[in-house]
């Protein structure tokens, strides 16, 4: 899932979207400067068809993006304007200048398919938040000691990293379900369950990452709260897990099917990828 | 961070086999009760294990010279899938099919494969697998059971113990000791085939919680293995074992064993009206996480179909599935307390009694969730 966008983004996130960068902008600096950077680099216009001067990425082409974007808490609604250009570029629509939310997309989406892809949306950046805040863990599991050894040693700190890890995958594989189209909009019930999942993967993520960390996390100054925070409020965004949850099963109870596999596998045979 | 764990597409050829499988099962399991499917894998049925096997459905990806069907792993993948979905009685070929035949394959002579894997392709030949003894569970490094090189071969002297199917299986490949002593661990470990039915083994089943009778007790008193017992390299036998736990644990049978009683509360769900909103969004939330589960465990097989070895992405496949099959009776068993008045149908009651008892197995099966999450923080570089 990984591609040459979603690298050459990344590594414009890391030299430009810093933790201190994030601070400032979170004090009421401008993100002006930031964004200026965003939009020179292009990738805004991803989802934008070729014809009208975007780049013509298919949603399954730019989850690396988005999941960068939860990786290093990129403050700004990057994800949201490149969806919002997207829809409403095919709805020949003009799309203002800046950054927009998804509110930007007006009636130019019906509002339950604007749900979704805001659920998608938050699910990919969820999985990259989730990378970050796992590996922040395990390396300071490796790098704190107590008791004459790195607490990674301990097994209890390790089944909490383990299970941390599984949650991650399993968020990781959520937003891949998602963005699994070859349009510009997420199928329906794909991004529900994602969301479903994420949004239940985030708060575990959250919650062992403290758990990890010890008191050092809960502090402002050191850098995990800037990503556990928005988890938290990922996890509530577009939609909380029992939202989707009954999303999806209000799709299974329309439909026929007699056992769940059937279920599952009609609505994973949708997936674009 | 495990970022090999990527959406990956069932070919379409090998799709196409779950419509015939479907159908033979849809017949043949019409009439039995689902508390009896809910056995799923644990389920055992030699005559159906036969009928299997001449529809070329054992040993799907074993080579044609063997009897073997030739086809992917994909292929094995959606086969294993309608079985389990059904709730198929596939114990007594499950584990020739899932591991002996493809170790043998692996590790064995061209004359152990030609003796071995056509008779398991047709359902002639039973396996278990001989791992924990009454001292070594999770600690499998620490096994006794001692095979000593003679002038016929091997003598095999020990005991094993849960080793599931031992009295209904025409053979064991059984972890031994072959050199040193307990304490030498990982070294000093062999395979070895041992064929049941010599003098000098006993085989006592177990009876369960449930009251099936499927593990067993199996006492080796001076067994003679011949020659052509040992499978692999003496001495190699960790290694042979490590791999073979990788088939062991990626499987969908990992996220399938309450799969049955899924279906028969869904069914009862929908015979109401209008179910309540908690179980609604429990079966949403159900759905969901199948799903998510499903395509992780696609992928892990596309990594082993690579030629792959994904011991920790299976381990952690294997626990996010078993953590989800746990919490289908559990979860069931509440949101069916919502109306303390309802009479449940029979089917479901006795399913989810049934399944609610056999839970806590299955995240002791196959490796207990503290060792895969062992092997997980080994993964991550904890360990």
């Amino acid at each position: 899932m990984d591609n040459e966008f979603g690298d050459a983004f990344g590594q414009l996130l890391a030299d430009r979207c810093t933790p201190e960068v994030v601070r400032r902008i979170e004090r009421g600096e401008s993100a002006e400067p930031l964004w200026r950077d965003l939009v020179e680099s292009g990738f805004v216009d991803a989802l934008v068809p070729e014809a009208q001067g975007g780049a013509g990425l298919s949603l399954h082409e730019v989850l690396p993006l988005v999941q960068a974007c939860g990786y290093h808490a990129l403050p700004v609604p990057f994800a949201e304007t490149m969806a919002a250009r997207a829809v409403l570029a095919r709805a020949g629509r003009r799309w203002p200048v800046g950054a927009v939310t998804l509110d930007a997309i007006g009636d130019a989406l019906p509002a339950e398919e604007r749900r979704a892809l805001h659920a998608a949306l938050t699910t990919a950046q969820i999985a990259g938040a989730a990378a970050r805040v796992l590996e922040m863990s395990i390396a300071h599991a490796q790098q704190r000691s107590q008791f004459g050894k790195p607490i990674g040693s301990f097994q209890a700190v390790q089944h909490q990293l383990s299970v941390m890890a599984e949650q991650a995958c399993a968020a990781r594989m959520a937003a891949q379900l998602s963005f699994a189209s070859a349009g510009h909009l997420p199928d329906h019930t794909l991004a529900a369950m994602g969301k479903c999942v994420a949004g239940e993967a985030a708060a575990v993520i959250a919650a062992g990452s403290h758990a990890v960390h010890g008191a050092i996390g809960i502090t402002a100054e050191f850098d995990l709260q800037l990503y556990t925070r928005r988890l938290l409020a990922w996890r509530v965004q577009a939609g909380s897990p029992s939202h989707w949850a009954m999303q999806v099963a209000r799709q299974w109870w329309g439909g026929t099917h007699d056992r769940a596999i059937d279920f599952t596998l009609e609505r994973l045979g949708a997936a674009q990828f | 961070m495990f970022d090999s764990l990527s959406l990956t597409r069932i070919p379409a050829d090998d799709e196409a086999l779950r419509q015939p499988v479907r159908a033979f099962l849809d017949e043949a399991l019409k009439d039995v009760p689902p508390e009896v499917r809910a056995r799923s894998w644990g389920g055992f049925d030699a005559s159906f294990s036969r009928a299997l096997g001449a529809r070329g459905w054992i040993g799907l990806t074993l080579p044609k010279e063997y009897g073997g069907g030739g086809r992917s792993l994909y292929a094995r993948f959606v086969l294993v899938e309608e079985l389990l979905r059904a709730g198929a009685p596939v114990a007594a070929h499950w584990f020739a099919d899932r591991q002996s035949a493809p170790h043998i394959l692996k590790f064995g002579t061209p004359a152990q494969a030609q003796f071995y894997l056509p008779r398991i392709c047709r359902g002639e030949a039973f396996f278990c697998i001989g791992m924990s003894e009454p001292g070594s569970g999770s600690d499998l490094a620490s096994v006794r059971t001692r095979a000593t090189r003679n002038d016929n071969g091997w003598r095999l002297d020990g005991q094993k113990i849960w080793t599931t199917n031992a009295h209904r299986s025409n053979y064991m490949i059984a972890l031994v000791r072959t050199s040193g002593d307990a304490g030498s661990r990982q070294k000093g470990l062999s395979q070895v085939i041992v064929d049941l039915s010599l003098p000098g083994i006993t085989i006592r089943p177990i009876t369960d919680l449930t009251g099936d009778a499927h593990f067993c007790e199996v006492f080796f008193d001076g067994v003679q293995l011949g020659d052509d017992a040992l499978i692999g390299a003496e001495g190699d036998g960790w290694n042979q074992v490590t791999s073979e736990l990788a088939y062991e644990r990626s499987g969908p049978e990992r996220i399938y064993s309450s799969v049955v009683l899924l279906d028969e509360w869904l069914a009862y769900l929908r015979t109401q009206r209008a179910p309540s909103e908690r179980s609604l969004a429990l079966a949403g939330r159900v759905l969901s996480l199948s799903a998510v589960l499903r395509s992780l465990s696609v992928s892990v097989n596309g990594r082993l179909a690579e030629g792959h070895s994904p011991v920790v992405e299976a381990a952690l496949v294997k626990d996010l599935g078993t953590t989800l099959e746990q919490f289908i009776p559990e979860a069931i068993a509440d949101a069916l307390g919502d109306d303390p008045d309802a009479a449940l149908p029979d089917g479901l009651a006795r399913t989810l009694q049934y399944v609610s008892q056999i839970a806590p197995a299955f995240s002791l099966r196959g490796g207990t969730r503290e060792v895969l999450r062992g092997m997980i923080a080994r993964g991550l570089g904890l360990r």
